[in-house]
């Protein structure tokens, strides 16, 4: 674990000097919880909005973002250049997620991010040194992930879930309410966060469909038993209250952040 | 904003809500303009507020995104076909939500008769037959609507009315059963008296789910959320979670792509709450896509730089090597291509160098120098071309040089110079044709003709040799075959020709041919005589087609002709229609009609014998003729039809030339010999193959003409005979219209008998002719003048 660890930092130094440049502000910082989350917040959007631009899928995303959390929940922030590790992710949830990402791409896509308008990178040394250290990087994430890199997401759960809850609702109703793409956008956007960690991923999709239903005061019938508890035994309203707790600091940080 | 969506929010939030909204959206315009309205619904309906403030607040801040109205991106695509794809089940389908949260009997009651409406589809089982209809239990819902409704105990009628008749006679509710699983439609619902009724008929489902079928249902086709229900129902410990872990349709790997398509969400420009990732902020400029291509073209670039260095000083191995990589990083460079395409040029691979020019044109239609090039390398190409004598190729190319740049003086210099060279190797090569085919037409005709005839005898004697040994029918065949052979062996070239034309091709072709030669005559001026001749020719022509039904001779079987004749006109529309697979039913049913077939012949041979010539022969085995013949003309014509197409156009042609040139001796003829009688005999060959192979059809040319004309028109391409044939025939048709009415009028008889004894001549006739061969060629045309005399008077000889 040393030696990626100590070589890796060195490469992203003299290799992209855009990337480098870009953390300074956080590296010299002191160490302070609220900044790191600051700066996880900025990265989860740097993935995100990477990998919109590469046409990556929510899972895939949603892989590189859990991918990224987990790695630094072992690690220091300050050891290793989030941003290169955040691109390493996006590469390696491409493969794990079976949409496969191209380095040169990931590359591209990164380097305007942080020069917008500049003109593409050159096929020279920069260039390569980057797509070097793009590739160790996953490697190092691989083994501080202990290769555990594929991960349960709510996707799946949301989407069946909404499914049976459009059953009950009036369809009408349903047609005028744009619950599935309230509950979806909810969804991805808790991925800015390390609350997508922290939770269960059937909490996670129950708590967005509610907040969504709630939005839009969708009523939905009761029996002796909640809509939600019915879909996840374990769920409390708490659990759920929590999740959307969560979620909305999410969107108070985004005025703070960015 | 969408204001029903804000309204009904704030009617369930309440006002605490419309105040955080008043806070947060100050500087939203929409809101401002919705707010007064909004104010009184918040205040009528007096929202509980559902506590959260946290939750109103994001409400109140996220306000402008949650009711945009492009927010939602799900169109409102009816309940997909889903359901019934069982095996495959992409997602998992759950039982209805309501099983599990155990909602009280009243609720779901009410909450069904809400929801469900017209068109939906629900699956009961039959409880009660009355004479009127049927009643159903309901079981479960089917396609998009998914309830629990089994233990709600809904009956629904489906009245007698709505169900399809299977058998006109039978009563349709003798096929169902008590106890019996149906998939109804809902027909109607009164929501007051709480009564379905629902129908069986198609018809009736909502315009997205017409694809599933109604009717009765195996229990194995029960809908998949039933059948689990029911499970879930049994098993408390069958949980939700449970059931949809065990779904196939949860494990499949592109679960998440599939549900998003159907609940309509785009993941390709993903929703977000987040202000910084709303999808109207990303540039297309900065997708990967659009970083890349331009990259790729600027790699590119540096490559062909390089290459074009290497190409100055010479090193060409190494600067086809950089273009090579150029075009591997960015296919279709412009720059590399016209680069590399320049290296081929001069390397002297011209066709590899005029490829990439064209590539690098068709990505950059003005790019100067591939144009250029292009052109230089084209003349060059051309000229080469010019050396190994491709004349016309060349100077296609120099065209196109001089396409791209027409002031390239080499193209336009080569390019006259070509034309020249080619104008005069055309001459040459014309006259030298027209020799050749002199020659080739003499020499080939003369041989031809003698080989036919004498393979025609050859057949001849064989057939009759058959006939003689076999029933009388076949007999028929022969004398068809001797007939004709003997008017080959007449003498006359025309008819010699046409039959073996005949052999080989379609009747389609034939009447082409038939009509361009008329057509030919035609157009030879008009003179008196040549209008008679024409007016005759009209007739002989009519004299093929249908005898009206209503024409009735006195014949013996006078009574059966005229529905027989509209019988056979029917069969031979039939024929035409249907296709060769068919062929062998119609051969039955034609074979079970024969009967009339033989009436009518048999009528016809007797209004042949009454005539003058010796019909006298000709009667013997008429009786049982005509079903032979019909197979067989039958079997003939598909075989011809199969054949026919290859050679129709060609025969045609051909046949055409020699039309024409045989078109003075026709005529001659026709006017000396024009006794109806005669033209039969002369007609035996030419009409048989106007009318196509089968001689017992030209009763029917009306009908098949119409199928001819556009069966043709289909294989032969649009060809301008067709089109002009096409017209023509209506003409006919119109004259046939013309002639039968005045055929009614007193000369019906004739009529018929001419249409039926023509309708005969092509193939079964004319045994009679042969004795008339033997007759010296001016007596005949006398007896044919007497006959047509008689005929023109309407005075039968009896």
């Amino acid at each position: 674990m040393e030696g990626p660890s100590s070589r890796l930092p060195a490469t992203t130094q003299d290799g992209p000097l855009w990337l480098a440049g870009r953390t300074d502000s956080g590296r010299d910082a002191e160490s302070d919880p609220a900044r790191d989350i600051k700066t996880q917040f900025r990265v989860c959007r740097f993935i995100m909005e990477t990998g919109v631009k590469l046409g990556m899928r929510s899972v895939p995303v949603a892989t590189a973002c859990v991918l990224y959390h987990r790695f630094f929940e072992r690690v220091n922030m300050r050891a290793y250049e989030p941003y290169l590790v955040a691109m390493s992710c996006v590469y390696l949830a491409g493969k794990v997620e079976e949409q496969h990402v191209r380095t040169r791409d990931i590359i591209n896509v990164s380097h305007r991010y942080f020069n917008s308008s500049s003109a593409p990178l050159e096929c020279d040394k920069e260039f390569w040194d980057l797509r070097d250290s793009v590739v160790q990087c996953e490697l190092l994430i691989l083994r501080q992930l202990n290769f555990h890199v594929s991960f349960e997401h709510p996707h799946k759960y949301l989407l069946h879930y909404l499914l049976s809850v459009k059953s009950l609702v009036n369809r009408h109703a349903w047609s005028r309410t744009p619950v599935a793409e309230t509950s979806w956008a909810l969804l991805r956007d808790c991925y800015h966060g390390v609350m997508c960690i922290r939770h269960i991923p059937q909490h996670i999709a129950i708590a967005t469909l509610y907040l969504a239903l709630n939005s839009y005061g969708v009523e939905m019938p009761v029996g002796e038993r909640e809509w939600w508890q019915v879909l996840c035994e374990d769920v409390t309203k708490a659990d759920i209250e929590a999740v959307i707790s969560d979620l909305l600091q999410l969107y108070d940080m985004e005025a703070k952040c960015i | 904003m969408d204001r029903e969506l804000l309204r009904h929010c704030l009617a369930y939030h309440g006002e605490s809500l419309f105040n955080k909204l008043k806070c947060e959206q100050t500087e939203n315009p929409d809101f401002q303009a919705v707010v007064s309205d909004l104010c009184k619904a918040t205040y009528e309906s007096g929202g509980e507020g559902h506590g959260n403030p946290l939750v109103e607040q994001f409400i109140a801040r996220k306000a402008d995104i949650l009711f945009c109205p492009t927010w939602k991106t799900a169109t409102h695509q009816e309940e997909e076909h889903e359901e019934e794809e069982d095996a495959a089940e992409p997602y998992a389908i759950m039982p209805p939500l309501e099983l599990f949260m155990e909602v009280s009997y009243d609720e779901r009651r009410a909450m069904l008769y809400r929801d469900l409406e017209r068109g939906d589809i629900v699956v009961g089982r039959i409880n009660n037959i009355r004479e009127y209809g049927f009643f159903l239990t309901l079981l479960c819902t089917a396609g998009g609507l998914k309830r629990d409704i089994e233990d709600l105990e809904l009956s629904a009628l489906c009245h007698i009315r709505e169900i399809p008749s299977t058998g006109s006679h039978d009563d349709p509710l003798s096929y169902y059963q008590i106890g019996d699983f149906i998939r109804a439609a809902v027909k109607d619902i009164d929501r007051y008296q709480e009564k379905i009724t629902i129908s069986l008929q198609q018809a009736s489902l909502s315009p997205s789910l017409e694809h599933i079928k109604l009717g009765v249902l195996p229990r194995e086709e029960l809908p998949i959320h039933y059948g689990r229900s029911v499970r879930a129902a049994a098993d408390s410990s069958e949980t939700y979670r449970c059931i949809l872990k065990s779904c196939h349709g949860y494990h499949n790997p592109s679960v998440v792509e599939y549900l998003l398509e159907k609940v309509g969400v785009s993941d390709t420009h993903p929703p977000s709450m987040m202000r910084g990732l709303q999808s109207k902020l990303f540039q297309a400029e900065d997708f990967a896509s659009a970083i890349r291509k331009k990259q790729s073209s600027s790699w590119a670039l540096k490559c062909v730089r390089a290459g074009v260095d290497h190409f100055k000083h010479g090193r060409y191995v190494e600067a086809m090597n950089e273009y090579n990589k150029a075009l591997d990083i960015d296919t279709n460079n412009v720059e590399a291509l016209v680069a590399r395409g320049a290296l081929y040029a001069n390397k002297g691979s011209i066709m590899k160098a005029i490829t990439d020019f064209e590539l690098a044109l068709e990505s950059c239609p003005d790019h100067r120098n591939a144009k250029k090039y292009l052109c230089q390398t084209l003349v060059e190409r051309g000229k080469q071309l010019e050396e190994q004598e491709k004349l016309v190729t060349a100077e296609g190319l120099y065209r196109r040089a001089l396409s791209l740049d027409d002031l390239n003086p080499e193209a336009q210099e080569a390019l006259h110079k070509i034309t020249d060279t080619i104008q005069k190797s055309i001459r040459l090569r014309e006259e030298a044709l027209a020799k050749e085919q002199v020659k080739a037409t003499s020499s080939q005709t003369s041989a031809e003709k003698l080989r036919k005839i004498l393979k025609e005898e050859k057949r001849m004697k064989k057939k009759r040799k058959r006939s003689a040994s076999s029933s009388p029918s076949s007999s028929t065949s022969s004398r068809r075959n001797s007939s004709s052979s003997s008017s080959s062996s007449s003498s006359r070239r025309r008819s010699k020709k046409k039959k073996k034309k005949r052999r080989r091709s379609e009747r389609g072709s034939k009447r082409h041919r038939r009509i361009s030669s008329r057509e030919s005559r035609r157009s030879e001026g008009k003179s008196e005589k040549d209008r008679k001749e024409e007016e005759e020719e009209e007739e002989e022509e009519v004299e093929w087609y249908p005898a009206p039904p209503n024409t009735t001779g006195t014949f013996l079987n006078q009574k059966g002709g005229p529905g027989f004749g509209e019988r056979d006109e029917e069969e031979e529309e039939v024929e035409e229609k249907n296709s060769e697979e068919k062929r062998i039913t119609q051969l039955y049913s034609l074979s079970a009609a024969s009967d009339d077939e033989e009436s009518d012949s048999s009528r016809r041979e007797r209004k042949r014998r009454d005539r003058a010539e010796g019909g006298t022969k000709r009667s013997k085995g008429s009786q049982s003729r005509s079903p032979e013949r019909r197979s067989k003309s039958r079997e003939r014509k598909d075989k011809s039809r199969e054949r026919g197409k290859g050679d129709n156009r060609k025969d045609r042609r051909d046949s055409d030339s020699k039309r024409r040139s045989s078109l003075e001796e026709n005529r001659k003829r026709r006017v000396s010999c024009s006794s109806a009688e005669s033209e039969y005999s002369r007609k035996s060959s030419l009409k048989s193959e106007y009318l196509g192979n089968s001689g017992s059809a030209s009763k029917h040319v009306e009908s098949r003409m119409r199928h001819d004309s556009s069966k043709r028109n289909s294989f032969d391409g649009g060809r301008y005979e067709n089109i002009e044939e096409a017209g023509r025939e209506k003409d006919r048709k119109g004259k046939v219209e013309e002639e039968r009415r005045r055929s009614d009028g007193g000369n019906s008889k004739r009529l018929e008998g001419v249409g039926n004894h023509n309708k005969q001549s092509g193939l079964t006739s004319m045994p009679g002719e042969r004795a008339k061969k033997d007759l010296p060629t001016n007596l005949l045309d006398i007896f044919n003048q007497i006959a047509q005399f008689e005929k023109e008077k309407g005075v039968r000889p009896k």
